[in-house]
């Protein structure tokens, strides 16, 4: 775990930083998308997620599930073109997984990446996703204490 | 942050699904060069409105609000069902993202300041009450909620010149006319509107004026009237169409809410429990983790009859506990001695408990 400004950003996954939401590269294009410790922080306590179908075809920026907490509703925008594989089941009755653990149970979506090897370029992984995160929390005054 | 104006729309009263579906429009419409804006509507018709993720055939009666002629229309914004009419007025506030505070609790910070500040302008001692309350010496004068609608972070709430409570409990899907009975008593009790506080409620033109200067002093921003775009127009015909559709209405929801909630201390759940003597239903309002009011009905057979009202009234301002409302329980069974074959103390208990249990906070 690596913490930056209190919230928990792992080096070994793609960050789209501005928008929150992180992918997790499982091989063979397939990739995993999920909301960060950031965004559950932000949003607050989620009391639901419902997420496009299995089959829906998708293109970066478009919302791939739509969050609610108590008091907001928010988009989950995908980081990459792709076509859903799989939704994450639990979601629909344990919404609060994505803050207990954003990273890992609270995983949204499963994606078959179409541009995988373009669009891996256009995020931040490793020492320098967290470098950026760093300076894009530092810039908003956002903290997760 | 920014130092630029922000544009004013206040408009006149609009259908009410053009009053949903046009701060939607000015929020994906918001692009680099548009003005952060504070939208003044009303509907000109009354109507229902139902959370993003809310199931509208679980939360509202809807063939009482189709034979009513009250149209159920889904926002993009969370939250429960609620009865709308020209009585509020809406204050929402559509602005770039980076011009609000991150985070949730910040932005509801901001937003409930504007109204305070305009209710006590008018007389009315309001407060926040956080996350996103404004509480009038304990009672709920409006709620707020908020949403992302692409660049644009999206705070909504009203000014609440009345509020219909008797059809705002109508509305809803209850499970009993016993429930629905206790709703309105909640709401009458825990809420409260600028006719309520003031006798008559203020000209919309004053109380208008009065949140206009607050805005200004809350954001230290201009504010200068200005008019819908063409393509902000464009938009919400648009989205008129989706908004209006079965699809829209009945799509999916995940959110599952077993009580209705008055205010942010204060929600109504009912629950049964089936006693080897009968059915007993409870009906229970909950305020700041206390019974603030219990009701027992079922099929049981009671000496003294009056024995559920007996425990209505024992159990009232009671901790939520399993200890505190069976040691009050057992108590009348040692005192009173009530004949009520197959019914013990730990079945009032369970009864209590499971609505308790339903009111878990959001």
């Amino acid at each position: 775990m690596t913490d930056v400004r209190g919230c928990n950003i792992p080096e070994d996954l793609y960050y789209w930083v501005e928008k929150h939401v992180w992918v997790r590269d499982d091989g063979d294009d397939v990739v995993t998308v999920g909301i960060t410790d950031v965004a559950q922080h932000l949003a607050n306590r989620v009391v639901a997620v419902t997420t496009k179908r299995p089959g829906k075809l998708l293109e970066r920026g478009q919302s791939v599930a739509t969050v609610e907490s108590g008091k907001w509703v928010g988009p989950v925008p995908t980081p990459i073109n792709g076509e859903v594989l799989e939704v994450n089941p639990r979601l629909a009755s344990e919404p609060t997984i994505v803050n207990d653990d954003p990273y890992g149970e609270g995983w949204i979506v499963r994606l078959k990446a179409t541009l995988w090897s373009v669009q891996r370029a256009e995020m931040h992984t490793g020492v320098h996703a967290v470098d950026e995160y760093r300076a894009f929390l530092e810039a908003q005054g956002i903290s997760c204490a | 942050m920014t130092a630029s104006p922000i544009r004013l729309l206040d408009l006149a009263p609009v259908s009410p699904l053009r009053s949903q579906t046009i701060y939607h429009a000015v929020g994906y419409a918001l692009g680099a060069d548009s003005p952060d804006t504070i939208m003044l509507v009303s509907p000109n018709a009354p109507y229902v409105s139902i959370g993003r993720h809310q199931d509208a055939a679980r939360e509202v009666d809807l063939p009482y609000c189709a034979e009513a002629g009250y149209p159920v229309i889904r926002r993009e914004i969370g939250g429960g069902a609620v009865y709308l009419d020209g009585n509020q007025l809406f204050t929402q506030w559509i602005f770039h993202a980076d011009h609000l505070p991150a985070t949730v609790e910040e932005r509801f910070v901001v937003y409930a300041d504007s109204l305070v500040r305009t209710y006590r302008a008018l007389g009315i001692a309001a407060e926040h009450r956080p996350i996103n309350d404004i509480h009038v010496a304990g009672r709920k004068i409006g709620g707020t909620g908020a949403a992302r609608m692409d660049g644009a972070e999206v705070v909504v709430g009203s000014l609440m010149f009345d509020f219909d409570v008797a059809t705002m409990a109508r509305v809803l899907k209850v499970p009993s006319e016993k429930f629905r009975d206790k709703i309105i008593q909640s709401l009458t009790d825990y809420m409260t509107t600028m006719r309520k506080e003031l006798g008559e409620p203020p000209a919309r033109e004053t109380v208008i004026a009065a949140y206009l200067d607050a805005c200004r002093a809350v954001l230290g921003r201009d504010i200068e009237r200005g008019e819908l775009r063409a393509d902000e127009l464009a938009l919400a015909e648009k989205l008129d169409a989706r908004f209006a559709g079965r699809e829209w209405l009945e799509e999916a929801g995940g959110l599952r809410k077993p009580f209705v909630k008055i205010h942010e201390g204060v929600r109504v759940a009912e629950a049964a429990h089936k006693a080897p003597g009968g059915l007993i239903r409870c009906v229970l309002r909950v305020r700041d983790g206390h019974i603030d009011d219990v009701a027992f009905s079922g099929d049981f057979t009671a000496r003294p009859p009056s024995m559920p009202f007996d425990l209505d009234e024992l159990l009232a301002g009671s901790e939520i506990s399993e200890k505190m409302v069976s040691e009050k329980i057992e108590d009348y069974y040692r005192r009173v001695r009530p004949e009520i074959p197959g019914v013990a103390p730990s079945d009032w208990v369970a009864a209590v408990m499971r609505a308790a249990e339903t009111e878990a906070p959001a």
